[in-house]
C-alpha cells in the first residue's frame, strides 16, 4: 500500500491530531534558578560536581542488588591490581631508595644517621607510600578506565548491553569501582613493603645492618596510628579512581577525540582528587588525635 | 511541516500481516533545536519487514533508538508489542528488550569478548535457566547460520567487516526475538558483502518469523529486504508503499532515492 498524509490534512488537523495519541513527556530536569547567574567556569565546576555527585549515588543505588557481576569484578580487579603491580612495585622501590639516599646526608649532618630507616619507614608509611601509589594508579588505571568506556561509548557497545537488557552500569561500572577501591589499598601494602626494601638497600650500600635490624627499626617506631588512617583512606583513594574514570568514560563524547579527552581528564581530576582526599584524611586524623 | 506526496493508493498490507507490534504516532523528538523526529507515524505488523529510507543525519537511527528505549520521545506515541516505551519501568523495558534485537550499524561487539561470550553474554542473563552446554549448542547453531562456526574462539579485532555484521547479526539473534531492528547494516560493505548480509536477514526472517525495521539507504538493501517502505524526509514519514510503487512516484524528493535504482 502507498499510504500519504496529504490525503487527509485539514481533517486529520482538525479532529485527529489530538485525539488519536496520547502524548507522553519525557521527564527533564530543572535547573535552579540561581544556575545562569554564576561566572561561566564556576557555574561549568558546580554542574561537573552535581553530575559526578549523581553518579556516585547511583553507584549506592545499584551496587546492593542483584545480579551481582562476580566474573567482572574478578576479571577486573585482576587487570587493575596484578597487571599494575609492576610499574607501582618498580616505583615504589625507586622512592624509598631515593628518599633514604636523600635523607641521608641532612641526618648525618644532626649525628642522626641511626634515626634513619625510623624517619624513613614513617614517611613511606603515613604519607608516601599512599599517595604515590595512588598517583600512579591515577595514571594507569584512571586513563585505562576512560580511554576503554570511552570507546564502547563511541562504538555503541555501552548501549548494545542495553538493549540485550543488561545494566550496562552495573556491569561495567559498579564492578570497576569495587575493584579499584579494594585493589588500590592492596597496591598500597605492596608498594609499602617494596618502598621500604628499596630504603633497606639504601642503608645498606652505605653502612652495614641487617635486613631484620632495619625492619626492627622501622616498626618499633611506628604503631597503630600510623598504619590505620593510612591505610583507610587508601580506599577512598581507589574509590575516587573507580568514580573519575568511570565518569568520564561513560559520559565521553562522541568520537576518538572525546576518547582521548575522557582519558586524560581521568587523570588530571583523579590525581587532583588523591591530593583533595589526603588533605582531608590528615585533618580527620588531626582531629581524632592521631597525628 | 514539509507537504507529503500524493501517491496512488495501493492494496492494505494489514490484511497480510498480523497484528501491529509498533505503532509510532505523531512521534517528536528534538536534540535542542534540532527537531529530528517532527510528528513521525509508522505502524510494522507481525511478520513485516519494514525498510526506513533516508539521508544520513535525518533521524533514522534516532527513531530505532526510541523504539527499543535508548532514546526518550518527548511528545507523541510509541507503543511496542501495545505497551506505551516512555512509561515503562527499568525492569519492564528489559524484558520488552529480550523480545527484541538490535543489529548496530559499527556491530558494536564486546572488545574485550570473544565471539562466543559475545554471543553468550545476553543468553545467560535471559536464557531461562539454560545449561552451559545448552547454551554452547545455542551459540553454535547461531553462527552456523551465519556462515561462521569457526570463528566462535576469535576476538572481534580478528575479523573483518562483514564477519562483524554477521556476529552482530549472530548475537541479536540469539533470544529469538519477535522484532529486528537493524541500523544501517550493510554500510561500509562492498556490493558482494553487502549483498549477502541482505540475503542473511531475509533467511534469518524467514527461518525465526520475526518482523523488522531495517534504516537503511542502501536501495539495494531495501529492494531485497522491504515489504514496505518508508521515506523519511525532515523528521516525517513522507512518503509510504512498496519498493514498486515508490519507485514510480515522481515527486522530486521522494524520485531523488529511486533514479539510479529503477526496477
Amino acid at each position: 500500500m502507498l499510504m500519504t498524509y496529504n490525503a487527509l490534512p485539514l481533517f486529520k488537523f482538525i479532529f485527529m491530531e489530538n485525539k488519536s495519541a496520547p502524548t507522553v513527556p519525557a521527564k527533564k530536569r530543572k535547573e535552579p534558578f540561581w544556575l545562569p547567574l554564576l561566572p561561566d567556569g564556576f557555574r561549568d565546576f558546580l554542574t561537573e560536581a552535581g553530575e559526578i555527585s549523581r553518579f556516585v549515588t547511583r553507584f549506592f543505588k545499584e551496587v546492593w542488588f542483584p545480579p551481582y557481576e562476580f566474573k567482572e569484578i574478578f576479571r577486573q580487579s585482576y587487570e587493575i591490581g596484578y597487571r599494575s603491580l609492576p610499574l607501582v612495585g618498580l616505583t615504589a622501590f625507586i622512592i624509598g631508595l631515593v628518599l633514604t639516599l636523600q635523607s641521608r646526608p641532612t641526618l648525618a649532618r644532626f649525628g642522626a644517621e641511626s634515626w634513619l630507616p625510623a624517619m624513613v619507614g614513617i614517611s613511606i608509611i603515613r604519607e608516601i607510600g599512599p599517595v604515590i601509589v595512588a598517583l600512579v594508579c591515577a595514571g594507569k588505571i584512571g586513563s585505562s578506565i576512560g580511554a576503554e568506556l570511552g570507546s564502547m561509548k563511541v562504538t555503541e557497545q555501552i548501549d548494545a548491553m542495553e538493549v540485550s537488557g543488561t545494566n550496562p552500569f552495573r556491569y561495567i561500572v559498579v564492578s570497576r569501582i569495587l575493584s579499584t577501591t579494594f585493589m588500590i589499598p592492596i597496591l598500597v601494602i605492596m608498594g609499602d613493603a617494596i618502598a621500604l626494601v628499596g630504603s633497606y638497600l639504601a642503608v645498606k650500600l652505605t653502612g652495614a645492618i641487617s635486613l631484620t635490624l632495619f625492619f626492627q627499626e622501622v616498626f618499633e617506631s611506628t604503631d597503630f596510628s600510623d598504619f590505620v588512617p593510612a591505610f583507610i583512606k587508601t580506599f577512598f583513594f581507589g574509590f575516587a579512581i573507580g568514580v573519575i574514570g568511570c565518569y568520564k568514560g561513560y559520559n565521553s563524547k562522541k568520537g576518538t577525540e572525546g576518547v582521548g579527552e575522557s582519558a586524560n581528564s581521568s587523570v588530571v581530576v583523579a590525581s587532583l582528587l588523591v591530593f583533595v582526599i589526603d588533605l582531608v584524611a590528615v585533618q580527620i586524623t588531626q582531629f581524632f588525635g592521631y597525628l | 511541516m514539509m507537504e507529503p506526496v500524493t501517491a496512488p493508493v495501493g492494496k492494505s498490507t494489514a490484511r497480510e500481516y498480523g497484528e501491529a507490534i509498533i505503532e509510532i504516532a505523531h512521534l517528536h523528538k528534538s536534540f535542542g533545536e534540532n527537531h529530528v523526529l517532527n510528528d513521525f507515524n509508522l505502524t510494522v505488523r507481525r511478520g513485516e519487514n519494514v525498510v526506513v529510507l533516508g539521508k544520513s543525519g535525518c533521524g533514522k537511527s534516532v527513531l530505532i533508538k526510541c523504539i527499543v528505549g535508548l532514546l526518550k520521545y518527548e511528545e507523541g506515541s510509541l507503543k511496542v508489542f501495545g505497551k506505551e516505551i516512555n512509561q515503562l519501568k527499568q525492569k519492564e523495558l528489559d524484558e520488552m528488550r529480550a523480545r527484541i534485537g538490535f543489529v548496530f550499524q559499527s556491530s558494536a561487539l564486546y572488545d574485550s569478548m570473544t565471539v562466543r561470550e559475545n554471543l553468550e553474554f545476553s543468553l545467560r542473563r535471559h536464557g531461562k535457566g539454560k545449561s552451559k552446554q545448552e547454551i554452547l549448542q545455542l551459540v553454535e547453531e547461531m553462527l552456523e547460520n551465519v556462515g561462521l562456526a569457526n570463528a566462535i574462539n576469535l576476538m572481534p579485532s580478528e575479523l573483518s567487516g562483514g564477519m562483524r555484521k554477521r556476529i552482530g547479526l549472530a548475537r541479536s539473534l540469539i533470544l529469538k526475538p519477535e522484532l529486528m531492528l537493524y541500523d544501517e547494516p550493510t554500510t561500509g560493505l562492498d556490493p558482494i558483502t553487502a549483498e549477502e548480509i541482505s540475503n542473511l536477514m531475509l533467511a534469518m526472517q524467514q527461518k525465526y518469523n520475526t518482523s523488522s525495521i531495517i534504516i537503511s539507504h542502501d536501495m539495494h538493501c531495501a529492494r531485497l529486504t522491504a515489504n514496505r517502505l518508508a521515506v523519511m524526509i525532515d523528521g516525517i514519514n513522507y512518503a509510504e508503499g512498496t519498493f514498486e510503487e515508490l519507485s514510480k512516484i515522481t515527486d522530486p524528493k521522494v524520485h531523488a532515492f529511486f533514479k539510479n535504482d529503477k526496477l
